[in-house]
């Protein structure tokens, strides 16, 4: 095992302590005793994707630093492209996050190390990205995306594509996230990512929400008078 | 009144009946049943009483604006106040009463008001809340006079979701003229939604059937907007609220949506306008489209024996309705001395031979019979204006008129102009993607509003880039639907205007003497239009009377725009479900693990204390202090904004922002770092550190990290500064290590060199704690050695852990939000916000230290530099409390000097490590010189508290420089 490795065992994600509802890295929740599968097909399924490596970096520089190291950089702003499973979403003119879409993604870890070492040229700067990283999908995905942001993802999750897209940088029920929908081989799949400060109240109140679309009664809170 | 046989169309399921109860009384119907139909279908005239006078009502439009009928429905454990029975159905086994009764609907003792009805002048409420004297006494009156239907204040509380929609074009409305829209957007490319107010989609076209053809007409488009994959369709959805953007509240049974669209096609019709004449709100008397209403959906005859007031062709169409429906109609009464085109033709139909027909009709004044429902009408006309008639009937139908559905178009922006020939206000100029169509846009006959339906729906269309425009549709030649002045003033009044709230013409023509002549001031000083249906059945009447009265035309008054949301939704469709989002540290769980006890921190949560068994509070709080004073403790820090930022400028910007100087700071090194506003008042402090020559990490207040950013970003760009700025807050978790055994406790944890030589006060380095690559920084908050500790959220866990577990042995111990806020007190330190507030200027915290005004610019030097010149209006010092005092002095308590107020007490405790009490107080310089300040902590008990330098511990501050003892 490498030191990076070595450091890499000891994350945790954003979602650790939730209690009973608590997913580890990769895993789905919010109800283990149900397959990930029969989730999507009664309503949304929601997977903990923090683990994959990522890092962001900005700066005058950044997008040409990328290029040199060989990842496909989206020519415009509020896009994405994935080649040899490394993501790259372009936030702004001279932003980007890179998170590797498999375990063992080499690259993206020495880019990483390069970012935080003397290696770093000038005008490249580093993004620290510690985000909660949720996958959404399912039958009832659309309807949940309506009950939780303002923006319309139905051409999206429509028509999704696989090699590169929009990226939506946006608000949900309150937090701002990056939203990236794309095609999986079981459909459509949004991906989000946010601050991990707000991990607890964003899974707990998704979950809430998913459970009641998939038929759960609607939560009733005593009234204090 | 009766339930007819079966009727093509009707909206009730007859094999299915539902038992409840009216006012006591077991009642029968069925399902499909609104709580009017099936009462009136049972025989119940008076089914609810107006507000004021508490006058007997019946159905007035049947179409959710029927403000006189409205019940509480209790439902098993549940009730629920304010029903409108003119549209809810209603429900097995619910029970039934009308609100604002006292004893019943049928014997109210509230229609005792009637008689003092003299003595209750318009602007009664204004007049009697005038004087202070006699207010508490109407406060107690109105109090228990008002106030419609009861509210469970045990109810669960439910939450409702919210949600959003999208579409290309909205069509609001789903008569003729919204039907014909939808269709023709949809067959043009757009995605449409329809939305209907009713429980079916057709509008009029749906309850006016006198003729087949246009009924078959109708079923077929409804038909196809059914089918049609491009258009959704939404019933018993009302569009409450027009937003900016073409962005409409739309209120559901479940829930309020929020419709974002492309385009809104506007065709909510016309709300039908009643006859204002003496006994105009008997039980019986109602709008000739309510009357049809209930035939067509409901199969219900309100009625046997009717006579149509009317001056437009729909009275003639309700008189072949009702014929249709087997009720004999004694006469039709036309206002017009000579009826219109359209009108003619009808009355030509062989189903209205030997039906009385009178014109240039005055009426005069309908009487009630046995049981308070209408029983005849006394009319005059304009040939023999010397002879009163007067009919026995049991229903008087109203059909003079209309008031354009036109609410979200005024809430958009529409200008309108007064169109004489139809006597209707029209939009003249609408605004961008908005349109309307049908009644809303003065068409009235049934082939004008399916053209205009097809040229809105064409126009908003092609807006979109979906086929072609089209022409606008001319409405010349069509008859008037609507009467010029259909109110007929007696000398005995009771000819209501306002049926929500009992307003009567004399009340207007008061209100305009008294010197409320514009429409806006009328309403409000009548209340005129301010009832449950938001006058919908009197706001055109009203301004009839106001510019008669003042002998204008229309053309220069205006209808008043009704805000959103101009219908009533639920209170828990307003609320919906609440998005509260709150923030935690990576390290959340461990607290909770070693019994934190929380209290909010802006949006975070924090650990106040880490309660111990068999301690209080305040004994856990001194315990955790003494051990940062003796030992070593441990705080979460992790909600300090966090910020990078990069480039060859980033020194240049700190400088500008902070009032102490940055571009001078050595790498691995950190300082202190104030933050103004243009005003001179500190809004926000912090430690910036530079960790390469173009790279620096700062921190702000919990509070302001959000603002902050945004807020940086905004001075970068508008100082054209090529900065790089990132937010780390939720990003890095952050701890700070305290206590003299700090130092000697970390040192197990990295190989970085942390001795007082390599690793000095105020220092930054970069290094490995428990294998994690970390930031750390000598900080000296709490007034010992120090470590802050900036830590990659994901690795927070295992750092927190290692630092507890390394602490073991030297008797750590984690401390709270409480005992850092004693441990700065002690150091004098402020906290901005606690003991600043939103005026304080860097000139009165005295911290000229920090503030380096030979800077060529920082935000804020000006005016410290104007202010410097006038004399300090406050200084924050320090104050030592006599002994026994401490718990009587709180924060904000006022410090007095001769009597008047000299400044506040804004951070104050018992020092558990000096064993006194001790504070900070923002006061007068002069006061504060005199080294006495006066705190008052009760009504007449006053504190003396001796200034005192600050800090009160350590004072040459040398513990948190080198962790040595003072």
């Amino acid at each position: 095992m490498s030191a990076a490795d070595v450091v890499a065992s000891l994350r945790r994600s954003a979602l650790h302590g939730l209690g009973d509802a608590s997913p580890t890295h990769g895993q789905a929740a919010p109800r283990p005793q149900a397959s990930d599968g029969d989730r999507a097909a009664s309503g949304v399924a929601m997977t903990d994707r923090s683990s994959r490596r990522r890092f962001g970096v900005k700066g005058p520089q950044a997008e040409s630093w990328l290029a040199e190291l060989g990842f496909v950089v989206p020519s415009a702003a509020n896009r994405w492209a994935v080649s040899a499973d490394v993501l790259v979403g372009r936030l702004g003119t001279s932003e980007f996050l890179v998170e590797s879409l498999t375990e063992d993604v080499e690259r993206v870890a020495a880019a990483d190390a390069q970012l935080g070492s003397a290696l770093r040229p000038s005008s490249v700067y580093p993004v620290g990205r510690q985000d909660l990283v949720v996958s959404l999908h399912g039958r009832q995905l659309n309807e949940l995306l309506r009950q939780i942001c303002g923006v319309d993802f139905a051409p999206y999750l429509l028509e999704p594509t696989s090699g590169s897209g929009p990226l939506v940088m946006t608000s949900m029920i309150g937090v701002g996230v990056l939203a990236i929908p794309r095609q999986q081989s079981g459909g459509v799949e949004l991906t989000l990512w946010l601050d991990p400060s707000f991990a607890h109240y964003f899974w707990t109140t998704l979950t809430g929400l998913i459970s009641a679309l998939e038929g759960g009664e609607p939560p009733e809170k005593p009234n204090h008078t | 009144m009766k339930r007819l046989p079966a009727r093509p169309g009707e909206w009730i399921r007859r094999d299915e009946v539902v038992r409840f109860t009216f006012e006591g009384q077991a009642r029968l119907g069925f399902a499909g049943d609104t709580i009017t139909s099936a009462l009136l279908a049972a025989g119940d005239a008076i089914l609810g009483r107006s507000f004021k006078y508490h006058r007997p009502r019946g159905p007035l439009s049947a179409a959710n604006h029927d403000a006189n009928l409205v019940m509480q429905v209790d439902l098993g454990d549940r009730t629920t106040p304010n029903v409108r029975a003119d549209v809810a159905r209603i429900q097995a086994g619910a029970v039934v009463h009308a609100v604002n009764t006292h004893g019943g609907v049928r014997s109210d003792r509230g229609a005792l008001t009637g008689f003092f009805a003299p003595f209750l002048p318009v602007g009664f409420y204004y007049k009697a809340f005038h004087g202070k004297r006699l207010f508490p006494l109407w406060e107690r009156v109105f109090r228990s006079m008002t106030g419609l239907g009861r509210v469970d204040l045990a109810a669960p509380q439910r939450t409702t979701p919210k949600r959003y929609d999208f579409v290309d074009v909205l069509v609001v409305g789903a008569g003729p003229s919204g039907l014909s829209a939808a269709l023709t957007a949809a067959l043009a490319g757009a995605s449409v939604l329809l939305i209907d107010e009713n429980m079916q989609l057709g509008g009029s076209g749906q309850y006016v059937r006198h003729s087949p053809d246009r009924v078959e007409r109708i079923n077929r488009l409804v038909d196809a907007a059914n089918s049609h994959p491009r258009i959704r369709t939404l019933c018993d959805a009302v569009a409450v609220g027009y937003y900016a953007d073409h962005w409409v509240a739309v209120d559901t049974p479940r829930s309020l949506v929020k419709v974002r669209a492309r385009s809104v096609i506007v065709a909510q019709g016309g709300f039908e306008q009643p006859v204002v004449f003496r006994g105009n709100d008997l039980p019986g008397v109602m709008l000739a489209g309510a009357a049809q209403r209930l035939l067509a959906r409901y199969a219900v005859a309100p009625a046997s024996r009717v006579v149509i007031l009317t001056a437009n062709e729909h009275g003639y169409a309700a008189a072949l309705d009702a014929i249709d429906a087997g009720i004999h109609v004694e006469a039709i009464l036309d206002l017009r001395a000579t009826p219109g085109p359209a009108s003619r033709e009808l009355a030509s139909d062989p189903r209205l031979v030997g039906v009385h027909l009178a014109t240039g009709v005055q009426p005069y004044e309908a009487s009630s019979g046995a049981g308070g429902r209408v029983a005849s009408l006394a009319f005059r006309t304009a040939a023999a204006p010397g002879r009163l008639h007067k009919i026995a009937i049991d229903g008087v139908w109203m059909s003079v008129g209309f008031a354009p559905a036109q609410s979200l178009l005024h809430q958009a922006g529409t200008v309108m102009r007064y169109e004489r020939s139809i006597e209707q206000f029209l939009p003249q100029t609408l605004p961008k993607g908005l349109f309307a169509c049908g009644k809303a846009n003065g068409r009235y006959g049934f082939d004008a509003r399916l053209a205009d339906g097809e040229r809105a729906g064409a126009q908003a269309a092609a807006g979109l880039g979906f086929g072609a425009d089209v022409a606008p549709v001319s409405i010349a030649g069509e008859e008037c639907p609507s009467h010029e002045y259909p109110i007929f003033p007696h000398p005995k009044g009771k000819e209501f205007v306002d049926f929500d709230e009992d307003i009567q013409i004399r009340d207007y023509e008061n209100a305009v003497q008294e010197g409320f002549d514009s429409s806006e001031l009328l309403k409000r000083y009548t209340t005129s239009g301010m009832g449950p249906s938001q006058g919908k059945h009197s706001n055109m009447n009203a301004l009839r009377i106001l510019a008669r009265i003042r002998g204008e035309g229309l053309e220069q008054h205006a209808l008043t725009t009704a805000r959103p949301m101009f219908h009533p939704v639920l209170m828990s469709h307003l609320a919906g479900r609440g998005f509260q989002p709150e923030r935690r540290t990576p390290i959340d769980a461990e607290h909770t693990t070693l019994g934190a006890v929380w209290m909010p921190a802006g949006n975070w949560r924090r650990p106040e204390y880490y309660a111990v068994e068999g301690k209080s509070r305040s004994e856990a709080i001194a315990a955790e202090l003494r051990s940062v004073r003796t030992g070593v403790g441990l705080i979460d820090v992790g909600t300090l904004g966090k910020v990078e930022a990069h480039g060859p400028c980033a020194g240049e910007f700190l400088d500008r922002v902070y009032t102490g100087r940055f571009s001078n700071l050595k790498v691995g090194m950190t300082r202190y770092g104030l933050m103004l506003d243009e005003a001179g008042v500190v809004i926000d402090d912090g430690v910036i550190g530079r960790l390469r020559a173009e790279s620096f990490y700062f921190t702000t207040t919990t509070g302001n990290s959000g603002t902050l950013f945004r807020e940086f970003g905004r001075l970068a760009t508008t100082w054209r500064l090529p900065v790089g700025l990132v937010n780390l807050t939720g990003h890095y978790a952050a701890f700070n290590l305290a206590g003299p055994k700090s130092r000697e406790m970390l040192r197990s944890l990295t190989t970085l060199d942390v001795s007082e030589d390599a690793f000095p006060y105020l220092a930054l380095r970069e290094g490995a704690v428990a294998g994690v690559p970390c930031r750390l920084m000598r900080v000296g908050f709490v007034g010992e050695l120090g470590f802050e500790l900036h830590v990659p959220a994901d690795y927070a866990v295992t750092v927190w852990r290692a630092l507890l577990q390394a602490g073991r042995a030297h008797g750590i111990r984690p401390f709270g939000v409480e005992a850092q806020r004693l441990l700065r007190l002690e150091k004098g330190h402020m906290i901005i916000g606690q003991d600043t507030d939103a005026t304080t200027t860097a000139l009165e915290i005295n911290a000229p230290w920090a503030i380096k005004m030979d800077k060529p610019f920082f935000i804020g030097q000006r005016s410290l530099q104007a202010l410097a010149r006038t004399p300090r209006h406050l200084s924050l010092v320090g104050f030592r409390l006599p002994p026994g005092t401490a718990g009587r002095v709180k924060e904000a308590h006022l410090v007095i000097h001769d009597g008047e107020i000299s400044g506040r007490v804004t951070s104050v405790g018992h020092s558990p490590t000096l064993e006194y009490g001790i504070g900070l107080a923002l006061v007068d310089p002069k006061v504060a010189d005199s080294g006495l300040l006066s705190i008052r902590v009760g009504r007449t008990e006053m504190v003396e508290a001796a200034v005192t330098a600050l800090p009160f511990y350590d004072p040459d501050s040398q513990r948190q420089r080198s962790g040595s003892s003072p």
